[in-house]
């Protein structure tokens, strides 16, 4: 804690030989934070250059007019797979990353809560990529965007493989970011540091708390629409294929229901780093933290709420488009004042422009551009014109890049002497600096004006109309400034790693506590932890005549609740969002009867029977929680049995259902009911039949006497669980065979 | 009948209203004297006639689902916030009622209220039948006294821990959204009194022609109204919750 270096001890002084090789192997199965953060990292910044030479790519096809370097169906393959990467393969594993790697160590926990469930979460990130790049071998990428608008991305308009690839690859990717999601909530809520109360939260940790709870809300969502629109493809349904009387738009307001809280998820990093970033490099804590704290979660309710501003071209109805511009317009306060904190943590500061704060400066200024033409896209009538036009491409790139890549660059030049033990070389990095801000405006502000004189967005070429070619050619060149500030920051990362000057613990004087142990830190990450009473731990320290105030009571006690309940809980909550998606889809489409079986031909007594069967086995398996706690052992079995057993005859009762129906002729094929009939049982039926695994798994460890006293917590969590699953069938038997009887 | 003219001769001035309102204005001196919080008294009185004699009564009246919408919302969570926050911090509730002050019991009644009276019968019934009307009146009161006093009642030690607050707030949100959304994209009327209005007034070529709300837009409207601007104060309330909670106990500097 004084400051002094020690060179991290290099396991190959340590190790001999078998056992040096089985450390680096360990990379692959490691369960470390701090490991897995850097998987995310290399995983992000890998796809950042696959991405990134497919923007290249384009650029040259847009660089002139009538350009016939790509053919249109290539172009559209490639425009597909940079959204796509970028999205869901750099900026949300690059965010996670920073957050797996730093936020344990901001509040001073050993490893996250769920170590293995975190080393799932990021080994589904290459997993998805693999899968989604794979569809270029198995008859070609998909060419539908990254929304994946149908009907295009039904069968009858992209018949290859692409878009099944697409569809597998996100449902992957949504899993694990889920995954992750819930192991940092549970991680903030049980692994903080004696004295870390909630209130003394780094904002980087705070920010990304609350956008765990987005994550686990929003991506349900897409997952949801992911399962219909695959349901579509490959079992022949009908929810998104208008002239079965399924709905093109629907897909809209699902993929935007989740699409809108996305750009938040993806920005929230961001905003957590620059927010630790400018108070360090202003030398001042930052101003109003409370205002950035509630700010965010104002954001984060208000996000699930203003989809619709995506969809004013499509014809919701005027009704509709006024409340969307009121609450989308909304939305701006919580982040403008986001934008004046940070501008008057500055003012009066002792600024110090490294290559951090010049990012977080460019950060800020790139970012209130993109918020000003955001706003402009609330304002419906604006948005008519200039939506489907590069106005709407210059904005999103202002966000994703002016905002979300430099401050992930001021993250890596920040953060990168605590994960390697080596500064960035500064020369290098006012190179990218630079690079970067003249290649990203270059390329973007540029098109602001195309977009204004007329040119549309996702077109693979344009005619040679005034000042577009010139326009479209400066923006080409920048991309070229923009690779070359990438370049030198491979290069940075690469020289440095192993020739950079030597960090020490804290090189920035930063206040948190990553700063407070070895760089790199050691395995268990902290060998004592200083004193939590305020924010700025490492400033009380520094400063013992004039410390921080102490935030909250002067204590050092936290309640840290049970993870594994906390884990399930936050499960139980993003499962709610899905079937939550899946129940309005099937009433969207139950309001809108189509010729063809309906509701009538379900057997609704019989159903009532086999649902006493699931709701009775709620009531066993609390029993058998009883007795567990009374340590009757003989009892806890025979109840967890009898929840099996009646668990397993529900699902015979659906199986009987299902095998009735498919006697009279009915499948998921059949009309929209039975598309939506079967996909809503199937995938309640689905959890029922996991929910009856993981009670096996529990009725052989009980079997085998592994529940000693005080392990009762995951059985208990497991509880959880098959309640909610029962609670989702009330739901579910109130909609689909009650409902049609109040006809 | 113009707008103009609708707009100042349907406000409906109900002796009864006024009747109680000074009644309730006269039980809240004798119960509290000056220990009471006056302001938030008038603005629950006056938001609470507003609701049930101004012309947007007359149109909730048989005639727009979407005015019945802003009444609804504004009996079950304006009223009676305002009606918590004036009382006055001694202020216990009587014995039988503290059993309602479970946190369950006040999420349901609040989500309750929304939902329940959406049902075609009852919302149909309560806008052709004066007397389930004051019922309904009547228990949007109640269910929203009792799914605010989680978050308004007049001592701390009642209330929800701030954090509890939120999540009680946000799920009550995401409830009564997933309700809008619903009422949004129906294709058929929720409530299908309003779908051909008797047109006792005189208004309805107006409304339909020169306000542009078919029956349709209207419902869409009514949706959009518990979808959105409600979740704006389920929204206000949350941050109300994180102010509470960062306005937390502060030590003395001495301690530090």
């Amino acid at each position: 804690m004084n400051g002094t270096t020690t060179a991290p001890a290099s396991p190959a002084t340590l190790l001999d030989p078998a056992e040096h090789w089985h450390h680096r192997l360990a990379w692959l199965s490691t369960v470390d934070h701090k490991r897995i953060g850097v998987l995310y990292l290399l995983t992000g910044l890998f796809f950042f250059v696959v991405g990134g030479l497919e923007a290249l790519v384009l650029r040259v096809q847009l660089a002139v007019p009538k350009n016939h370097f790509l053919q249109p169906d290539t172009f559209n393959q490639l425009f597909t797979m940079h959204g796509t990467t970028m999205i869901f393969l750099v900026v949300i594993p690059v965010g996670l990353g920073f957050v797996n790697y730093f936020l344990p160590l901001q509040i001073g926990a050993r490893d996250m809560a769920f170590p293995r469930l975190n080393a799932f979460g990021f080994w589904l990130i290459p997993f998805g990529g693999i899968l989604l790049h794979f569809s270029v071998l198995a008859g070609g990428a998909p060419a539908v965007g990254w929304f994946s608008y149908a009907p295009l991305s039904e069968t009858p308009y992209s018949s290859t493989l692409g878009v099944d690839y697409w569809a597998v690859a996100l449902f992957v990717l949504g899993i694990g970011s889920v995954a992750t999601a819930i192991n940092i909530i549970a991680t903030v809520i049980c692994r903080r540091a004696p004295g870390m109360t909630m209130r003394r939260l780094p904002l980087f940790t705070w920010i990304n708390f609350v956008n765990a709870f987005m994550i686990i809300l929003a991506l349900p969502v897409l997952n949801a629409g992911l399962a219909m629109l695959l349901i579509d493809r490959q079992l022949e349904g009908h929810f998104f294929l208008p002239f079965h009387g399924g709905s093109a738009v629907l897909w809209q307001h699902i993929f935007w229901a989740f699409g809108h809280p996305e750009v938040y998820i993806m920005v929230f990093p961001a905003f957590g780093i620059v927010s630790e970033v400018i108070p360090v490099f202003s030398r001042k804590p930052i101003f109003g933290y409370a205002f950035v704290a509630a700010s965010s979660v104002a954001i984060a309710v208000l996000s699930m709420g203003v989809w619709g501003h995506h969809m004013f071209t499509v014809g919701m109805g005027r009704a509709a488009n006024s409340f969307f511009a009121i609450s989308s317009l909304l939305i701006a306060i919580p982040t403008g004042v986001k934008v004046l904190n940070w501008t008057a943590t500055m003012i009066g500061g002792r600024l110090r422009f490294d290559v951090p704060m010049l990012f977080c400066i460019a950060f800020l200024i790139q970012f209130l551009l993109a918020g000003i033409t955001g706003i402009s896209h609330a304002v419906v009538p604006l948005d008519w014109q200039t939506k489907n036009s590069y106005f709407l491409v210059a904005h999103f790139h202002f966000v994703a890049v002016g905002a979300i890549v430099f401050a992930f660059f001021a993250a890596v030049y920040f953060w990168f002497p605590k994960m390697s033990g080596r500064m960035l070389s500064e020369r290098l990095g006012k190179w990218t600096f630079w690079l970067m801000v003249i290649g990203f405006n270059m390329t973007f502000i540029i098109q602001h004006f195309l977009g204004l004189l007329g040119m549309p967005r996702r077109v693979f070429t344009y005619p040679n109309l005034p000042h577009w070619g010139w326009m479209n050619m400066l923006s080409t060149v920048g991309v070229l400034f923009m690779a070359a500030a990438a370049l030198f920051l491979v290069w940075n990362l690469a020289v440095s790693f192993f020739r950079g000057k030597i960090a020490g613990d804290n090189p920035w004087n930063a206040w948190t506590l990553e700063w407070a142990t070895t760089s790199p830190p050691p395995h268990e990450n902290f060998h004592a932890l200083p004193p939590i009473r305020s924010r700025r731990p490492l400033w009380d320290i520094a400063n013992p005549d004039r410390p921080d105030p102490v935030v909250g009571e002067n204590t050092s006690e936290i309640e840290s609740p049970d993870k594994t309940k906390t884990g399930i809980l936050t499960f139980i909550v993003s499962e709610a969002a899905f079937f939550a998606i899946l129940l309005l889809a099937y009433l969207y489409f139950y309001a809108r009867p189509q010729p063809g079986p309906g509701p009538r031909e379900l057997d609704v007594p019989r159903t009532l029977v086999f649902s006493l069967c699931l709701f009775a086995s709620s009531f066993t398996l609390w029993r058998s929680e009883i007795a567990l706690g009374r340590q009757r052992r003989g009892s806890m079995l025979g109840w967890l049995v009898l929840t099996i057993t009646l668990g397993g005859v529900f699902l015979v009762g659906q199986g009987m259902e299902y095998w009735k129906l498919f006697q009279t002729g009915v499948d998921v094929s059949t009309n929209l009911f039975a598309t939506s009939f079967f996909t809503l049982t199937g995938f309640h039926g689905l959890h029922v039949f996991l929910g009856l695994v993981a009670l096996l798994i529990f009725l052989w460890l009980a079997w085998r006497g592994d529940f000693a006293p005080g392990r009762s917590s995951a059985f208990e969590a497991a509880g959880y669980y098959w309640h909610f699953v029962d609670i989702v069938w009330v739901f579910v038997l109130l909609t689909v065979y009650i409902l049609p009887l109040a006809r | 009948m113009t707008t103009y003219e609708f707009l100042t001769t349907t406000w409906r001035w109900s002796f009864l209203l006024l009747l109680f309102c000074a009644l309730a204005l006269v039980g809240y001196f004798l119960a509290f004297r000056r220990r009471g919080r006056l302001a938030y008294l008038g603005g629950a009185l006056a938001v609470f006639l507003f609701a049930l004699i101004s012309p947007v009564s007359a149109l909730a009246d048989g005639y727009l689902f979407s005015a019945h919408m802003v009444q609804h919302i504004l009996l079950v969570l304006i009223v009676p916030a305002f009606l918590l926050l004036s009382l006055p911090r001694s202020f216990s509730l009587p014995r039988p009622f503290t059993a309602l002050t479970h946190p369950l019991i006040g999420w349901m009644a609040g989500v309750g209220a929304m939902w329940l009276w959406h049902v075609p019968a009852l919302c149909n019934a309560a806008t052709t039948s004066s007397a389930i009307s004051v019922i309904q009146t009547t228990s949007l009161l109640l269910m929203g006294s009792a799914f605010w006093w989680q978050v308004l009642a007049p001592r701390d030690a009642q209330r929800l821990s701030p954090a509890a607050g939120i999540a009680y707030l946000f799920t009550a949100c995401t409830a009564c959204s997933v309700l809008g959304i619903i009422l949004t994209f129906a294709p058929v009327s929720i409530c299908p009194v309003y779908q051909q209005p008797v047109d006792r007034l005189g208004i309805l070529s107006s409304i339909r022609g020169q306000w542009g709300l078919t029956s349709e837009r209207d419902q869409q409207i009514g949706g959009l109204l518990m979808w959105v601007p409600m979740c704006l104060i389920y929204l206000t309330a949350i941050l109300a919750q994180l102010a509470r909670w960062h306005s937390g106990p502060h030590p003395e500097k001495s301690n530090a």
